[in-house]
């Protein structure tokens, strides 16, 4: 390594009969008035030249004060004026988790041995980017320090996007934890680094219309945002190539607007449902009926029941050929007459009323508007468009202003696609896909749940064959949830990458936390907004970062 | 790491070549002091003349007890250095030769000298460590040749004498070696905390506290300026004559002395040994707050060599600074704490910080093998 200037010590590691050094933690002591943070990076002198470098746990005041007695009644007696000629003799104890060694040394730190903080190289060191190709970093935040020093700090792309491992999960308190943003920076940093070309990228806005602008260069970008996209090697740049598809609404018909939060793009599409969308065509089966009927069906009945109404409107069958519309769904034979439910095969008509009734609500009297008898010519199917992305493209779907089991609907019919696209499709056809899609869906938990029983198992199994799979498929899930313990520990144990905000205790007291040490989840319940927690495979231990403001419009509400 | 005990390893080999090992049980004893051990050193040192405390040794003052409210170093800073000992003695086995014997033991001794920076942080100005072997040298035919080998050690080493009486051990009256040896161990130690503070190079308004009366050494220390002593621990036996209310002498023993000395008060300086050392009592404490009402209150030494009475202005503006020291207190730490200076406290910690520790010890000093001693010719065989 290049002689460098030495960085001033600002402490000496200390090793005692009862808190020994081991090769996981060591303790130093720090100079008086010296300011070290958790999560700060710091560097110590270890054998044979080499250096080891740490992550600051917890630090901790000692005295040799025995009890709070005992300096109760030093200060004469509790006496909150009382001066003391000579202070209690105390020192600052920092606690460090072992990152890397440079030369491969991981003997315990040897008591007394100086101790710096590290600066950008050596923190990349400490995080193994310096063994990372130069083409596989991904920024991915700015590691600032008790010393000002800040670094860069990358994701291995193989990692991300595969074939090594795959997916993020983006976790915190909602309005705190800034996912959102944290995504769309990720999303955006792929794309300037790994190459826009080929990679496709899918988002869905969940929030008012929060992500409905990301094509339009933000407003009031101060010298300072400029400079922290800059000191990240990155363009504050909008989304480039960005289609938004956008839902009906029960007005859309009359107004031609979709239905949305504020105002509409400058250029969207409208996507609808009628029933041939949902149940689909033989050469391109839909998302199904099932995607609507999220009530509790233990014994398959309405399964069947499901299954039978598709199969026949698939296939044409006799007795279905009159069935186009909802409308001739819930209302004609075979399923009712003059309002009553029939009998339908096995199925009894009391199941069938069951089906209908829920069909009803969802595609009738409780819907937003997505559902139409007929999609009109300037509507499109969300299949047919998903189908057809490439790689530089940018897809916004917005799901802001459906029900829940529209959202359930949306997601699952983009999730089937995409899977279908690329677990499925034929080496011609694969040949003809961006080589990655980026799928970015916010409250991943209603979709892929950690209870037994709960959602929808078709989307939850897509879900999960992704999040297996996704690496070598091409497929990478960017998922953001409130509470991490809520998601299948599948899909979250296939997450390479894990990003935390700002936590309740309660929720970092889950076991989908346990890889977190436990001085550090103390720390979490205190992140600022903007501060994250990353955790990524080559990281020995999670480090916490600061990322830009995005760089499109952001819409305050 | 070398061996610690090295410059002692010779001397132990010459024992065990020459007399029969009694190895103390675990290798090393340490011979513990009562913690009442100071009080008796107070009373040798104050002498069996001054039983009876009557003469006031300062001038205006004539009562008996004087207001002292603290002075805090941030309006004045008196005491800058703190002075203390301290010793641990081992007994590591008897030398038999024949019909005689000597018991053989090991002590750490170490005095540091802590100075106090403005702002109230303290660190080590000098500090002095010795390890001592200690028998009776002429108990047995190759005592001399013992202290000759301890003697070439080095620095660091020294050999004791248990015969030999030093103050200490003639104002105990202990006779019997093996009682003997912790007691001049401390007496050595005595000697290291009188070397540092001789040497200590202080400007003119920086006082030296040591812990303890004043002994012989201090009090004839013609060229020493601006020290005094301060005991936690105190002889009981004094008794004192003071003039009450009304101008009428009346007796008090110690503990109806200072039974009724208030909190941040001083007793009047009464004269000891012929007026050259003044002696007071300071209440540091609230009584209220405390088990006994010996506890809270420090014996002060001040050495006067002249003899004249001491400007009571000076007495009080010591015994202010000193009610000042009571915070902070190692209170858990130690049982007297309550009268333990805090900086006394940090010169104890620094002293023992320099010792090695029983494991160390009983690791360091293992008796040589006999056997492995001797050749046939009668020559040492190393």
């Amino acid at each position: 390594m290049a002689e460098e200037k030495k960085a001033p010590t600002i402490g000496r590691a200390s090793a005692t009969e009862r808190e020994p050094s081991s090769s996981e933690k060591f303790y130093f002591w720090l100079a008086p008035g010296q300011v070290v943070n958790p999560f700060d990076i710091i560097s110590v002198e270890h054998m044979e030249g080499s250096r080891t470098f740490g992550l600051v746990t917890n630090i901790r005041q000692i005295t040799d004060a025995p009890s709070h007695l005992s300096n109760y009644i030093s200060n004469d007696f509790g006496n909150v004026d009382e001066v003391a000629n000579t202070p209690r003799q105390g020192a600052n104890i920092a606690e460090v988790g072992v990152l890397a060694n440079d030369g491969d040394i991981y003997m315990p730190v040897q008591s007394e041995a100086p101790v710096a903080f590290a600066d950008e190289a050596g923190i990349h060191v400490s995080l193994g980017i310096d063994k990372m190709p130069e083409e596989a970093r991904i920024p991915a935040g700015l590691i600032t320090m008790s010393n000002d020093t800040r670094a860069r700090v990358y994701l291995d792309a193989r990692y991300v996007l595969g074939p090594e491992g795959a997916h993020v999960t983006i976790s915190g308190i909602s309005g705190l934890a800034t996912k959102t943003s944290y995504a769309m920076f990720l999303i955006q940093s792929i794309l300037q680094t790994v190459g826009e070309a080929d990679i496709a990228v899918i988002v869905l806005n969940v929030k008012h219309n929060d992500l409905l602008v990301i094509d339009k260069p933000a407003r009031g970008f101060s010298p300072e945002d400029h400079e922290l996209w800059e000191a990240l090697g990155l363009k504050p740049q909008p989304f480039r190539n960005v289609r938004y598809l956008l839902p009906s609404g029960k007005d859309t018909q009359t107004t031609g607007l979709p239905n949305c939060f504020g105002e509409p793009p400058d250029q969207f599409q409208i996507y609808a449902y009628s029933l041939e969308d949902v149940i689909g065509r033989r050469d391109s089966p839909g998302p199904g009926l099932g995607l609507l009927i999220r009530v509790p069906d233990p014994w398959d009945t309405l399964g069947a029941l499901i299954g039978e109404v598709q199969q026949g409107i698939l296939n044409q069958e006799p007795r279905w050929r009159e069935v186009r519309t909802w409308d001739e769904l819930l209302n004609g034979p075979p399923l009712m007459d003059k309002g009553i439910p029939q009998k339908f095969g096995e199925v009894a008509a009391s199941s069938v009323g069951r089906f209908v009734r829920v069909l009803r609500r969802v595609v009738r009297n409780r819907q937003s508007g997505a559902f139409v008898q007929q999609r009109p010519r300037r509507a499109v199917n969300l299949g047919d468009e998903i189908r057809k992305i490439k790689g530089g493209q940018t897809y916004v779907v917005d799901i802001a202003k459906l029900t829940d089991e529209e959202r359930a609907l949306v997601f699952g019919h983009i999730i089937q696609e995409v899977y279908g696209m690329y677990a499925e499709a034929t080496i011609d056809e694969q040949a003809e896909l961006p080589r990655k899609v980026l799928l970015f869906v916010d409250e991943l938990n209603k979709y892929a749940p950690a209870g037994r029983g709960q959602g929808d198992s078709s989307i939850l199994e897509f879900v999960l064959d992704i999040a297996a799979r996704g690496r070598s498929l091409g497929v990478v899930l960017l998922s953001a949830e409130q509470f991490m313990s809520e998601v299948h520990p599948q899909v979250i144990g296939n997450c390479s990458s894990r990003v935390i905000g700002r936590s309740d205790s309660t929720e970092l007291s889950e076991s989908a936390y346990r890889f977190i040490p436990q001085d550090l989840k103390a720390h979490l319940t205190r992140l600022d907004k903007g501060e994250l927690l990353l955790a990524h495979p080559i990281y020995r231990q999670p480090v916490k970062i600061k990322f830009p403001r995005p760089a499109y419009q952001a819409i305050g509400h | 790491m070398a061996n610690p005990f090295a410059g002692l390893r010779p001397a132990l080999e010459v024992i065990a070549r020459e007399a029969e090992i009694l190895p103390a049980t675990g290798q090393a004893l340490e011979d513990l002091m009562r913690p009442d051990q100071d009080e008796v050193y107070d009373r040798i040192r104050t002498g069996t003349d001054d039983r009876i405390l009557d003469v006031l040794i300062e001038t205006p003052n004539k009562g008996t007890y004087i207001s002292v409210p603290p002075i805090y170093r941030p309006e004045k800073h008196t005491f800058r250095y703190f002075l203390d000992g301290s010793a641990r003695t081992y007994f590591i086995g008897t030398a038999v030769e024949g019909n005689r014997q000597t018991p053989v033991h090991v002590a750490q001794i170490g005095a540091v000298a802590v100075f106090r920076e403005d702002n109230g942080q303290v660190h080590v100005a000098k500090s002095s460590h010795k390890m001592l072997l200690l028998m009776d040298r002429d108990a047995v035919s190759f005592g001399p040749k013992v202290e000759g080998i301890v003697k070439r050690a080095g620095a660091r080493f020294d050999f004791v004498n248990l015969k030999e009486d030093d103050a200490y051990t003639q104002g105990t009256g202990v006779k019997e070696p093996r009682s003997k040896a912790a007691h001049k161990a401390n007496w050595r130690m005595r000697m290291l905390e009188w070397d540092i503070a001789r040497e200590l190079s202080r400007p003119e308004d920086q006082w030296l506290v040591l812990d303890g009366g004043l002994g012989s050494e201090f009090r004839e220390w013609r060229d020493g300026r601006q020290f005094l002593g301060v005991a936690k621990s105190f002889s009981r036996e004094p008794q004192f004559s003071v003039r009450g209310e009304r101008g009428k002498r009346q007796s008090l023993n110690l503990y109806q002395l200072l039974a009724e000395l208030p909190e941040a008060h001083r007793t009047a300086a009464f004269s000891v040994l012929s007026g050259t050392v003044a002696v007071w009592y300071v209440r540091l404490r609230p009584q209220k707050e405390l088990d006994y009402p010996l506890m809270g209150v420090v014996k002060v030494e001040y050495p006067n060599p002249s003899a004249e009475p001491v400007p009571s202005d000076v007495i009080n503006e010591l015994s202010r600074a000193l009610v000042g020291e009571r915070s902070e207190t190692p209170h858990g730490r130690d049982v007297r704490w309550h009268a333990h200076l805090y900086g006394i406290f940090l010169a104890e910690q620094a002293v023992k910080n320099g010792f090695l520790s029983p494991e160390a010890l009983k690791a360091g000093l293992r008796w040589p093998e006999k056997a492995r001693l001797s050749a046939p010719s009668g020559r040492s065989v190393i």
